[in-house]
């Protein structure tokens, strides 16, 4: 369970990049996690709620949006979302063409962890 | 009144930690070390191949043993008289490039020309963290149960040679080590897999082969 750094680098990354830009107040916070990163995006947020106790950060509503996976098939040229499985551990299907079976593949998409815009407020210039 | 703002980030928190492994791997090459990240669960056999190849491997050999609380696997290599370094990692459950970057300068690179590094036992969360390695070994053993491997693919879709440790156990524990290496094979077909046993020393001179292999890759 790495939540807890994850959370840490993702408000020290949010705070620094709001005083950058003179923010009083966070209003939002915008994330992608990819599906095949060990991270839960609850715990991500529960983690984050306790790390930004206290800051600017701390009435801001989060947004955490899962990105897929996708992979490219060295046999077949498929590229795409894979299939998933109920059988299957959502992680195998990583390993396996939907097209063609092949486990060649290469996964393209679903491994990150970005950090992508937030909204913020200011003072007024001429206030 | 306040006026507000929309500011693009686009900050990946998985690439920052790349972007420090790609500088550790730099340092390798600098001083012409080739470096192993070391990934099992726990108790499969980590430490025990280190202590393996260090006697086996004529190559100059040091270790970064990473531990959550003790120091426990860095005393073992001591008595190896290699050069160590014990990194806790406190209450993390995987290293990361940032805290090898801290320990490099804590092992004599100019000495060696091996560095193995041991991650702490999990085959979970060291999948999303690139350390610079130039191979990433995944270790898993039999007394795990022969369904680890399909259980946990992502850390062997990222690795580049996989052992399945304690063969010689097999029988007793009722686990079958060759689904275990199918399973690795069908996660990624591209990497070698050798069943092994450290107490028997089956396996251990393909493994020294790999590894060989590698260093003049
Ligand atoms: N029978 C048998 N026992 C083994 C083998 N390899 C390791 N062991 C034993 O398994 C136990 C754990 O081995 P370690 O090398 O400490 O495992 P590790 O992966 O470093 O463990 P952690 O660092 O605690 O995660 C020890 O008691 C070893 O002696 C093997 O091939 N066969
Ligand atoms: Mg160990
Ligand atoms: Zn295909």
């Amino acid at each position: 369970m790495h939540e807890l750094s994850m959370a840490n680098s993702m408000v020290e990354a949010i705070l620094d990049t709001a005083k950058k830009n003179d923010a009083i107040k966070i209003n939002e916070a915008v994330f992608e996690v990819g599906e095949l990163t060990m991270l839960n995006p609850e715990q991500l947020k529960f983690m984050m709620d306790v790390l930004r106790e206290g800051t600017i950060f701390e009435d801001a509503e989060i947004i955490i949006n899962m990105i897929p996976v996708v992979i490219e098939c060295e046999s077949c040229g498929f590229k795409g979302e894979t299939k998933m499985d109920d059988n299957m551990d959502h992680l195998m299907s990583v390993a396996k063409c939907p097209e063609c079976d092949n486990t060649r593949v290469h996964i393209i998409q679903g491994q990150e962890c970005n950090i992508k815009t937030i909204k913020i407020e200011r003072e007024d210039e001429d206030a | 009144m306040h006026n507000v703002a929309s500011i693009e980030i686009e900050q990946d928190i998985i690439q920052a930690n790349d972007k420090l492994a790609y500088g550790n791997r730099q340092k390798f090459d600098e001083n012409n070390v080739f470096a192993v990240d070391l990934v099992g669960a726990v108790g499969s056999g980590k430490t025990s191949l280190l202590e393996t190849l260090i006697d086996e491997m004529d190559d100059d050999i040091g270790v970064i043993a990473g531990d959550i609380l003790s120091k426990f696997d860095a005393k073992r290599i001591e008595e190896k008289n290699v050069p160590v370094k014990g990194l806790n990692t406190g209450k993390e459950c995987h290293l990361d490039a940032h805290l090898i970057e801290h320990a490099i300068p804590e092992v004599p690179l100019e000495d060696i020309s091996i560095l193995f590094i041991e991650n702490v036992g999990n085959l979970i969360c060291p999948a999303d963290f690139n350390l610079g390695a130039h191979v990433r070994t995944v270790i898993i053993s039999v007394t795990e149960g022969d369904d680890t491997a399909e259980k946990h693919p992502m850390i062997f879709k990222g690795a580049d040679m996989a052992i399945v440790n304690k063969v010689d156990l097999a029988e007793a524990v009722g686990a079958d080590a060759d689904k275990m290496v199918n399973d690795i094979k069908t996660i990624n077909p591209d990497i070698p897999v050798v069943k092994c046993s450290l107490k028997t020393g089956e396996g251990v001179q393909e493994i020294i082969d790999l590894y060989k292999k590698f260093q003049n890759q």
